[in-house]
């Protein structure tokens, strides 16, 4: 209950911020601007819609997760408004919990926007059925940022937000490449194929939340990878948020 | 204030003055420079986070700008094998560009090898696209300096076989294997034109082609039902 609470104020401090807005506009333009490219794509208009419109999406996310999420701890650390909510009985895995479900909720909700403002504009192109999988590729790119966010919230509650927005955005391009880092592993023997294995396995598997190509022919994915996808992700947050909660409880503010 | 706003316009309309004289003035990018900074796709699969779709969208464009930019000066297309590659190595998915690129290679930029390699390559990434195949059919069909009518047969039959391909790869598939003087495998194929097509009057076409090939097997005559077909030409205007 009391990390619904400071999950709730984040959400609202976040989406107050400026920077969500600014972002929120950058994406409706961009939307905007894959229409005026459309006449260029020589009869591929509909497919560049799709694509750029859900890339905006996600890189979107990335950039608030980066701006905002990686400065929420330590912020409260700096103007030193931690100690108000720490001395009440809260205890810190559940602030923890609640900045993340509330940074969460907030880039959730920019999802769903453009999401529907990019069904908006393929319903005006005379292409409503492409509903389901713009709903779906929304739903698996919300997944994703989640994930990022969550290695956000425990970077920030561990470092400064420069620092915490570098490694988050080096775990974010090593999780992209983890099916290449597979792939990579095959070309070694025994002992280095499995440690870089493991690397792999230990990086957020963020193609698991990609499925673009199957959106921009409209079709959608099948059940198993959205439920696979989705309890993939709750087990990662739920591990990165469970370290970040150890890490957090023994760190002294003095 | 008013001295700060002064500044701005004037230096402005310098910068924007003198870059309109710089693109008036200095050389044109050479060839080779136009597309330097183009990795290869295998390089750039990895760059684009994920994005693959996205970067093969922009890519698209780009080679639509290249295609466009040397159709309308040069007509010499040096590049576009390059350019279409990384294409299809973003993403195997996207036909329309890679089958472009194909007729554009082939037909424009005078390298049928590189073309037919770049459908080739697009079919053994997608061996299910009847699409693919029947395109690369209509390759052979219209292949300048000479037709291949074998091998354009061979895929018009395969795309008839496959989903995506155009209801008249049957059709095709035939009339090539026909005039290509293949008149045993043209009889079955125009026999499943006839009793699956249902378009009336291409089950008319295969009722009549076949008589012909009755005739020319009989009479041991294979021009009856062998027709010569003209050089396929481009005409660029």
């Amino acid at each position: 209950m009391t990390a619904l609470l400071v999950a709730r104020n984040t959400f609202r401090e976040v989406v107050r911020d400026r920077v969500l807005a600014g972002i929120v506009v950058g994406g409706l333009v961009l939307l905007g601007v894959t229409r005026l490219a459309s006449p260029l794509a020589m009869g591929e208009g509909l497919r560049l819609t799709v694509d750029l419109g859900l890339s905006s999406i996600s890189w979107l996310g990335l950039l608030v997760v980066l701006t905002v999420g990686t400065a929420l701890v330590s912020k409260e650390i700096d103007r030193r408004t931690i100690f108000n909510l720490l001395s009440r009985p809260l205890p810190r895995p559940f602030y923890l919990v609640g900045k993340w479900l509330g940074l969460t909720a907030a880039l959730a909700a920019v999802s769903l926007l453009l999401g529907a403002a990019l069904w908006a504009i393929l319903a005006v192109m005379g292409h409503a059925g492409y509903a389901g999988s713009i709903a779906e590729a929304v739903f698996l790119a919300t997944l994703e940022l989640a994930v990022v966010n969550s290695l956000a919230v425990m970077f920030s509650a561990l470092s400064t937000p420069v620092l915490s927005a570098l490694y988050t955005l080096g775990f974010f391009l090593a999780g992209q490449w983890c099916d290449d880092l597979r792939l990579f592993a095959n070309q070694y023997p025994g002992s280095l194929k499995a440690m870089i294995e493991t690397a792999a396995n230990v990086m957020p598997n963020l193609s698991l939340f990609n499925m673009r190509t199957l959106a921009a022919a409209g079709q959608p994915t099948t059940g198993t990878h959205l439920g696979i996808a989705t309890v993939y992700a709750a087990l990662y947050c739920a591990c990165v948020l469970s370290l970040a909660a150890a890490a957090f409880e023994s760190r002294d503010f003095k | 204030m008013v001295l700060a706003w002064v500044c701005a316009i004037a230096f402005g309309l310098a910068a924007s003055r003198l870059a309109a004289h710089a693109a008036a003035t200095l050389p044109k990018r050479a060839p080779f420079e136009e597309l330097a900074y183009y990795p290869s796709g295998r390089a750039l699969r990895p760059a684009a986070l994920g994005h693959t779709e996205t970067m093969a969208d922009l890519a698209w464009l780009r080679a639509v700008q290249y295609y466009g930019e040397h159709r309308q000066t040069d007509v010499r297309f040096s590049n576009m094998r390059h350019v279409f590659e990384i294409l299809s190595a973003l993403s195997p998915q996207f036909e329309s560009p890679c089958v472009f690129g194909a007729f554009a290679l082939a037909q424009e930029g005078h390298d049928f090898p590189a073309a037919e390699e770049l459908m080739l390559h697009a079919l053994e990434q997608r061996p299910k696209s009847g699409r693919l195949a029947f395109e690369l059919g209509f390759l052979y069909f219209v292949k300048p300096g000479g037709r291949d009518l074998k091998k354009a047969g061979e895929y018009f039959e395969l795309a008839s076989r496959l989903p995506g391909s155009p209801p008249s790869a049957a059709h095709f598939a035939a009339s090539a294997a026909q005039n290509a003087g293949d008149l045993m495998v043209s009889r079955e194929l125009w026999m499943q034109v006839r009793a699956n097509s249902p378009n009336r009057y291409l089950r008319d076409i295969a009722e009549k082609e076949l008589e012909r090939i009755q005739q020319a097997i009989a009479t041991g005559r294979a021009e009856l039902a062998v027709r010569r077909m003209s050089q396929p030409a481009v005409i660029l205007k």
